[in-house]
């Protein structure tokens, strides 16, 4: 019973995050229709300067401020230098290369300049040894912190989009982009407020994974992009609650398989599942059925 | 008039120019050119940054004593590979190119050095592997049968480690788990090191698990040798990794002793784990444990200190290097000197004399072996007689540093 608590937690930890690695690349797919795949080098990036500014002896709060800041400000960088140029041509595929390349760059960036050893991040939210007894169960605290940030930031999110002035804006966007610039909305703001927004998610997604694996590097963050778009693509592309749902059965799965069958089948049955879902369920688990109107 | 100025002054360039080339040609046969590829950059250069200072300190020293027959020595080509065996192969054959370098360090790990081999070998000059564990590095028809003819190894190969740590845990433990990356360095070295503890003990219940390289969470892997009940757990990797598997060993509360093959703990470990790094084990060469050090150890140690400080390769007791220090640097160091004193004994840098050179070396007084004998049926420094075992321990000043264990 402990071994299936144990693999349970760690899944649904580690899950939580793909949640919110979903729920950011969901935000972009709202607004332009668009994937930013390298959301993995922002994660890297928020870790790794919050891991360098702290190693130059700031403080753990002002580093975190100042790394989200910077994947803020990468965000708006990446919708106006990879997809809003890509957006241009109508039917237009560049900006799955162009969001690929501009996350090379940040990496290459980061590894010219702070190189390419693993630096170790912080412990932050609690220590390592640090553990809570529920029901007889020893659980990591560590793990327990990044699983109730991941959901509370979703539930944020989720009550944002649906209940705020900026929330409606953006679906407005999501269902009629010409419409919604008759009625004269920012739809550019709106669309790089989008950025923003994922990046940040993805940022504090990088940030709560460092915690886990205790080390960063700039080649950080690009498997969990995979699982992150697993997981969105699991719960039904643009549905946040889809996400956190396809993001935590993802992490639980993975861990159950990795512990039940074998460590090696771990990875690869995210990739078994993506297949299954496409092949039952294309739209997910709550996304709707594309229809095209002759 | 105007066109015999011109043809004066071509003719001084052209003048020039030649004997700047002969003089060139003339100062290149003049130094003695060593090369090597390695990690000199990327996620592993603790290990190729490493062994470029071995050499160059090695090559210093030399040149500091009057060169070598007569001639200064030069580390003419000294590439990075990043780890990459493509790389290494490139890079390689930049090297072996250049028909003056007489003599070639590998690279610093079992992928590449392996993807160079055989053309080095092929090649005929003399080369020294400081680092790569793997036993085919030398022995390419497997145990038993003669090494690579122009090929020695200053590395902890994996046999030898495997050997000392199998029997150190097999004499110790009835139940231990190996958890390895997913490499040839890492099935290598728990299939020989299962086999080790089996032959030391053949009731010790065995738990083997593997992960990918940076991987940033192991719990799985983890939850399973907590489930087997292990005593003890070895991991075999690199160091970044072996902190992701140490703190989630604490999270799941996972109280089993904890050993760590030579590359697992390194620099990236200890900063990586902090604190829970804090009585891992590990096998590591006697002879750069023996404190005081041994007289070539303690200039090596002073001479590395002098050039680079208490930096991260050295550690931070000025009094107390750490051992990856012999493990990585001063390896390559040895390395360079073993090639460098049978250029010596045999008076010529050509490949066979040098080679010939080489076989007849015998208690040679390395870093971190103190007795290197080669014969031309061994070509391997280390065996696992000449490790011991370690175990990661606080100074007074709070430092994590490796001590022998006493038992």
């Amino acid at each position: 019973m402990d071994f299936f608590v144990s693999l349970v937690i760690a899944g649904a930890c580690v899950g939580s995050v793909y949640a919110l690695v979903a729920v950011g690349l969901n935000m972009t797919f709202w607004t332009t229709k668009t994937l930013n795949f390298g959301q993995g080098a922002v994660m890297m990036l928020s870790a790794m300067s919050t891991a360098l500014l702290v190693q130059y002896g700031l403080s753990d709060v002002v580093s975190i401020v100042f790394g989200l800041l910077l994947v803020a400000l990468t965000g708006v960088l990446v919708e106006r230098i990879a997809i809003r140029p890509a957006l241009k041509t109508a039917g237009s595929m560049g900006w799955v290369i162009a969001t690929l390349g501009f996350g090379i760059v940040i990496q290459g960036v980061t590894a010219r300049y702070f190189g390419s050893q693993a630096v170790a991040f912080p412990e932050v939210l609690f220590q390592v040894q640090d553990v809570v007894t529920i029901w007889g169960q020893s659980i990591s605290l560590q793990y327990l912190a990044v699983l109730c940030i991941s959901l509370v930031l979703i539930i944020v999110l989720e009550c944002l989009t649906r209940f705020t002035v900026l929330g409606t804006a953006i679906q407005a966007c999501a269902q009629d982009m010409e419409l919604a610039v008759v009625q004269g909305l920012p739809v550019n703001l709106i669309i790089s407020g989008s950025f923003v927004l994922s990046s940040l998610l993805a940022g504090v997604a990088g940030i709560l994974v460092a915690q886990i694996s205790g080390t960063v590097d700039p080649a950080f963050g690009f498997e969990l992009v995979m699982f992150g778009f697993v997981a969105a693509v699991l719960g039904g592309m643009g549905n946040s609650g889809g996400a956190l749902l396809g993001g935590i059965i993802l992490g639980i799965t993975s861990k159950l398989v990795g512990g039940y069958i074998s460590t090696a089948a771990e990875h690869g049955i995210a990739f078994g599942l993506l297949i299954l879902m496409l092949a039952i369920r294309p739209q997910g688990f709550f996304g709707r059925a594309e229809v095209n109107k002759a | 008039m105007k066109k015999n100025k011109f043809n004066h002054q071509l003719s001084i360039i052209m003048a020039s120019l030649l004997l700047s080339g002969l003089s060139v040609q003339v100062q290149a046969q003049d130094t003695i050119k060593l090369g090597m590829t390695t990690a000199l950059t990327g996620p592993f250069n603790e290990f190729g940054e490493g062994n470029r200072r071995g050499v160059v300190l090695a090559i210093e020293m030399f040149n500091k004593n009057g060169g070598v027959n007569g001639k200064k020595v030069e580390l003419a080509e000294a590439l990075d590979d990043q780890l990459v065996p493509d790389r290494a192969v490139q890079n390689m054959r930049r090297i072996l190119d250049n028909k003056d370098i007489v003599a070639i360090i590998a690279p610093a790990g079992s992928g590449p050095s392996l993807a160079t081999m055989d053309m080095l070998e092929a090649d005929g000059r003399p080369v020294c592997n400081p680092l790569a564990q793997s036993p085919q590095v030398t022995l390419k028809n497997g145990e038993g049968k003669p090494p690579r003819a122009n090929i020695i190894s200053m590395a902890i190969t994996n046999k030898s480690e495997a050997t000392a740590m199998g029997q150190a845990l097999g004499a110790k433990y009835k139940n231990v788990g190996i958890l390895h990356e997913s490499t040839a360095y890492g099935v290598t070295g728990s299939e020989m090191t299962k086999a080790a503890m089996l032959a030391k003990n053949p009731g010790v219940k065995v738990e083997v698990e593997s992960y990918n390289q940076r991987s940033q969470d192991m719990a799985s892997q983890v939850a399973r040798m907590q489930r087997a009940g292990v005593e003890a757990v070895l991991v075999i990797g690199l160091g970044a990794d072996f902190a992701v598997i140490r703190k989630n060993m604490s999270r799941l509360n996972v109280k089993a002793d904890l050993y760590g093959s030579t590359g697992a703990v390194t620099p990236p470990y200890i900063e990586g784990a902090g604190n829970l790094a804090l009585g891992t084990r590990t096998m590591s060469p006697t002879a750069f444990g023996l404190r005081p050090l041994k007289p070539a150890a303690q200039t090596f140690v002073d001479q590395y200190r002098a050039a680079h400080g208490t930096d991260r390769w050295y550690g931070p007791d000025e009094a107390n290097p750490q051992l990856t220090l012999g493990t990585i640097v001063a390896q390559a160091y040895d390395c360079t000197r073993i090639l460098l004193e049978s250029m010596k004994a045999a008076g010529s840098t050509q490949p066979a004399a040098v080679i010939a050179a080489m076989n007849k070396l015998t208690d040679f007084k390395g870093v971190t072996n103190d007795s290197i004998s080669f014969t031309p049926d061994n070509h391997d420094a280390f065996s696992a007689k000449d490790l011991s075992l370690f175990e990661m321990s606080k100074g007074k000043d709070g430092k994590l540093f490796l001590l022998p264990v006493k038992e």
